[in-house]
């Protein structure tokens, strides 16, 4: 069985597996740019115990895999009787891996306007929350578009260990489909093929935007 | 009465469970060393493959490094994994783990030496020439040790995310701190116990290693 053939057979399994990777990956980053953006606030709090709360929880799920945090989210709650589908556990729990990430991408976003930005919006009478929403928030997401695309692209890629608790994903379908053609070595790498495919074009988008910023 | 003895249980299981676990750990961190090793030779060398005049080179690596960052790694360990027994070489799991995480971590490395370098200022090196330093020599006297200061957070944080990438070398049944954690689960049903400690391991190791990279940086700086 040659490439081609092996590709033939297995398309329409592939592509629609690439589809449910996809979903996850943009569910997973719905949900990450959401909480990454309440996380990122709670930081900025005036509330000293809530800022130590939102910290703990960067580093929490920075300071660990996905891989454990999905066993935790999956097989953790379903001991305890919560049940989630693989694939809600694994879009919740790589969405709230993104978040950490996302809410230092903000962070450094938010930290990037000038602070007499803030000043002016309090003279001409602006509440903390209007000024966050008018005048900083529009002028952080120029500086934050690059990095979030850079965690879109990681967060693609990490879609993949979702297979590991049988979120069935493009790589979980390699996995099968390398067990029903005894072909491992081809499969995984039409499969590396079909995940250059989907990143390559997203990473040339973030350096045309890098280059844009950086100007 | 049924939560008391689950409990009582669990707390009899606790000094086995920390016992198997800090054995993973150690493997963990076994593979974790020897991948970075790789990853540093391999990326130093892509690093000045890149900053080359000889357009082959550049282009060379360029391509690896586009496939290597656009592709998750967990694919990369499995190519790479069949691949070497498609070619008739069978390594064990733990030795192709540390491939793939080098050959992978080659490619994160790469940049961060290019950008190190990138950042070291011009004048620097015309100075170096204009005094009759070659190339090479400018480069490792007096631009890499300036370069290696940039680097260092760079370093550091590719450092962790390599700790936390190991744990995918549990799906080739690479004994380390993940797969131990599996096992234990599948012998005990301990689910919550065995991957909150588990949780709190990895914590404590990228803890530590982020401690070392901040004392790295502030010894460079103040030596300087």
């Amino acid at each position: 069985m040659t490439y081609y053939e092996l590709w033939q057979a297995c398309r329409e399994e592939l592509l629609a597996a690439a589809w449910s990777t996809l979903q996850l990956a943009l569910g997973a980053l719905a949900i990450g740019l959401a909480v990454g953006l309440l996380v990122a606030l709670l930081r900025m709090s005036r509330a000293r115990h809530v800022r130590r709360l939102a910290t703990a929880y960067v580093e929490l799920f920075r300071g660990t895999p996905a891989l454990v945090q999905l066993f935790i989210l999956y097989f953790g709650l379903t001991a305890v009787g919560i049940e989630f589908s693989s694939f809600q556990a694994a879009m919740i729990g790589l969405g709230l891996n993104a978040s950490a990430y996302l809410s230092e991408v903000y962070r450094a976003g938010i930290e990037a306007v000038p602070k007499g930005q803030y000043e002016a919006a309090q003279t001409i009478g602006m509440t903390r929350f209007k000024t966050m929403r008018w005048v900083v928030l529009p002028q952080a997401i120029r500086v934050v578009l690059a990095p979030i695309g850079n965690v879109a692209i990681s967060l693609l890629k990490d879609t993949s260990v979702a297979s590991l608790i049988a979120t069935p994903d493009l790589m979980l379908r390699a996995q099968d489909l390398s067990s029903v053609y005894f072909m491992p070595l081809e499969t995984y790498l039409i499969v590396g093929a079909m995940y250059f495919v989907l990143c390559f074009p997203l990473s040339l988008a973030v350096r045309m935007l890098e280059r844009k910023t950086s100007r | 009465m049924v939560v008391i003895s689950e409990l009582e249980h669990a707390a009899q299981l606790f000094p086995y469970f920390l016992k198997v676990l800090g054995l993973g750990a150690l493997s963990t961190v076994g593979l974790t060393v020897a991948s970075f090793a790789v990853a540093l030779l391999l990326g130093f060398v892509l690093a000045l493959m890149r900053l080359s005049r000889r357009v082959w080179l550049r282009s060379l690596a360029s391509l690896y490094l586009e496939l290597f960052r656009n592709v998750p790694i967990l694919t990369q360990l499995f190519i790479l994994y069949f691949g070497l027994t498609h070619l008739g070489l069978t390594l064990p799991a733990t030795v192709a783990a540390i491939i793939g995480f080098g050959l992978n971590g080659a490619a994160i490395l790469c940049e961060v030496f290019r950008s190190a370098i990138n950042n070291v200022d011009r004048g620097q090196a015309e100075a170096a020439s204009a005094i009759g330093m070659t190339r090479r020599m400018a480069l490792r006297i007096i631009v890499l040790p300036q370069a290696i200061k940039v680097a260092l957070p760079g370093m550091a944080n590719f450092a962790i995310s390599l700790l936390k990438d190991t744990s995918l070398a549990s799906a080739a049944a690479v004994p380390e701190l993940a797969f131990k954690a599996r096992m234990l689960v599948s012998e005990t049903y301990q689910t919550n116990l065995i991957y909150l400690m588990v949780a709190v391991i990895y914590l404590i190791l990228s803890l530590v290693l982020a401690r070392m990279g901040h004392r790295a940086e502030s010894r460079l700086r103040g030596g300087h």
